[in-house]
């Protein structure tokens, strides 16, 4: 592969990485609690790396999706329960994201919020209509890029990088009260599963059945889950620092989405907020059509169906009805009022509780040698798959009652 | 019991992809039909596929849930039509030559210009 490949490559799993939830979580973290909750991000990163690895693999070797996989695996009975539980995850979270979308383009162009999320929906089934599946990948992942305006402009308001860097230590600031320290874990809990969506893997491992992957891609899989994921990564610790840098001594919550663009505009003014909005725009729209394509990728591989966006959109028509259905139906979501960070904040709470429904599956179909031969999961990744599933089952496991006490992060 | 003979071919194909002879996905193997008589062994007569199909491995609740979403159809494709069993069920024939292509069929007239 060409180095230019690999570069695009990561460089459109950087600017893909940032999505709606984790726009309002990190800043929203950050702002109340500092640096205190970097290391949670860190060690989430971890994980989407270890289970993203691990489905690119899968993709690679057994040349079969893992929701297909997982039916004949697992049966149909619990493959129809985790078929159903991340369907419902995905369509809030395509929800949410579509109504980032309409809020962002109401920043930038005065225009009602539900007419820009009818219009964002149409331009959304266009692109996947009309693009190739690389182009849509990279388009909104390349554009998605705008983003490092958050980290130019932490740098920028000179942050106390000691303090930053002490964020990386596992650590339960001292002093909180209760409450404090209920929020404290629901926001950990929130980060694990905004970091860790389920989609991201199945949208992954998919695409890389589209690009029909082989053992020769693993190199290239191994190195767009480290690094991409990585710097993906650095960019969420930015927004969760300068939020902690410029809006937790002024003890503003940033509730609304304009708010966090103007972590940009401090440093660099009206085309600081234009360079953040424009990335949220894209990087945001890049998570809308991903979590639209997952679900119509699941449905086509646990019924079998043609499916993938590489065929002509007729070619494969039940998914291309699925995905062009789900689009409408969270668009009807979105034109319901409900508010976008309202449906982010379900949307969290609804993938950590199936977090480990959906990676079961993967982790058991990775490490099988029948599927996998010797690309099966080694003792590094065996340890680390299984250790970081032991943390999103007692997330999971902890994230209701934590949402519920604190209503969702506002206590 | 351990799964042995038939019965293991059955466990084994069961939830399996099914490939056509043009490389098209078609389906998956959602239940088998089975034949014989009294002193006779059991044969593998078909393999069945659609919601019809499996349904019936479901409780009464989620079979409900499936009949209204996605109706009772199932298409029977003989056995004597499949050609290999590895990781998926290839067919000898095409999905069209099965039935197995109706579904698609009937969504592609609901895409813009599907006719």
């Amino acid at each position: 592969m060409k180095l230019s490949e690999l570069a695009l490559g990561v460089l459109t799993a950087v600017g893909g990485f940032v999505d709606v939830s984790e726009l309002v979580f990190m800043s929203q973290a950050g702002s109340r609690f500092g640096y205190a909750l970097i290391w949670v991000v860190v060690l989430s990163t971890v994980g989407i790396m270890v289970f993203g690895e691990m489905s690119g693999r899968v993709a690679a070797i057994a040349k079969q999706p893992v929701f297909n996989l997982m039916r004949n695996r697992l049966g149909l009975r619990l493959g129809l329960i985790t078929l159903i539980a991340s369907f419902v995850s995905n369509l809030i979270t395509c929800a949410a994201e579509i109504g980032g979308v309409a809020l962002v383009l109401q920043l930038l162009t005065g225009a009602p919020m539900r007419l820009m999320a009818v219009a964002a929906t149409a331009a959304f089934i266009a692109t996947v209509w009309f693009l190739p599946f690389k182009w849509i990948e990279r388009t909104y992942g390349l554009l998605g890029l705008f983003m490092l305006v958050f980290g130019v402009a932490l740098v920028a308001i000179h942050p106390p990088w000691g303090q930053i860097a002490g964020g990386l230590v596992p650590q339960v600031p001292r002093g909180l009260s209760t409450r404090d320290l209920v929020a404290f874990a629901y926001f950990a809990v929130a980060l694990l599963s905004a970091v860790m969506f389920p989609y991201e893997t199945y949208f992954y491992s998919s695409g890389g059945i589209e690009d029909e992957w082989g053992p020769k891609d693993l190199g290239i899989n191994r190195l767009t889950t480290i690094v991409g994921f990585g710097l993906g990564s650095l960019l969420a610790i930015a927004l969760l620092a300068s939020a902690a840098q410029l809006f937790g001594p002024a003890g503003i919550s940033p509730e609304m989405i304009g708010t966090v663009a103007m972590q940009a505009g401090v440093p660099f003014g009206k085309v600081g907020v234009l360079l953040a909005l424009l990335g949220m725009l894209f990087a945001i729209g890049g998570a809308a059509i991903e979590t639209c394509l997952a679900n119509a990728y699941s449905l086509g591989q646990f019924f079998g169906w043609r499916w993938g966006r590489h065929r002509p959109p007729r070619e494969a028509p039940r998914f291309t009805l699925s995905w062009i259905l789900v689009f409408a139906g969270s668009l009807v979501i979105v034109l319901t009022g409900v508010e976008p960070v309202e449906l982010a904040e379900y949307a969290v709470v609804a993938s950590i509780l199936v977090l480990p429904l959906t990676y079961l599956p993967l982790l058991l179909l990775a490490g099988d040698r029948t599927y996998m031969r010797v690309h099966a999961n080694g003792l590094l990744s065996k340890t680390l798959g299984w250790g970081f599933y032991v943390l999103i089952v007692l997330a999971a496991i902890a994230a209701l009652p934590l949402f519920l006490l604190t209503s969702g992060g506002q206590l | 019991m351990k799964a042995s003979g038939s019965l293991k071919l059955v466990a084994g194909v069961r939830d399996l992809q099914i490939v056509d002879c043009e490389d098209c996905n078609c389906g998956i193997v959602d239940d088998i039909e089975l034949a014989g008589k009294p002193g006779a062994p059991l044969e593998v007569a078909a393999l069945i596929v659609g919601p019809g199909g499996y349904s019936a491995r479901l409780p009464g609740w989620a079979m409900r849930l499936v009949g209204w979403v996605a109706g009772r159809d199932a298409v029977k494709v003989p056995w004597d039509k499949v050609e290999s069993v590895t990781s998926v069920v290839r067919l000898a024939v095409t999905a069209k030559e099965t039935g197995l292509a109706r579904a698609e069929a009937r969504a592609r007239r609901l895409l813009p210009g599907g006719g």
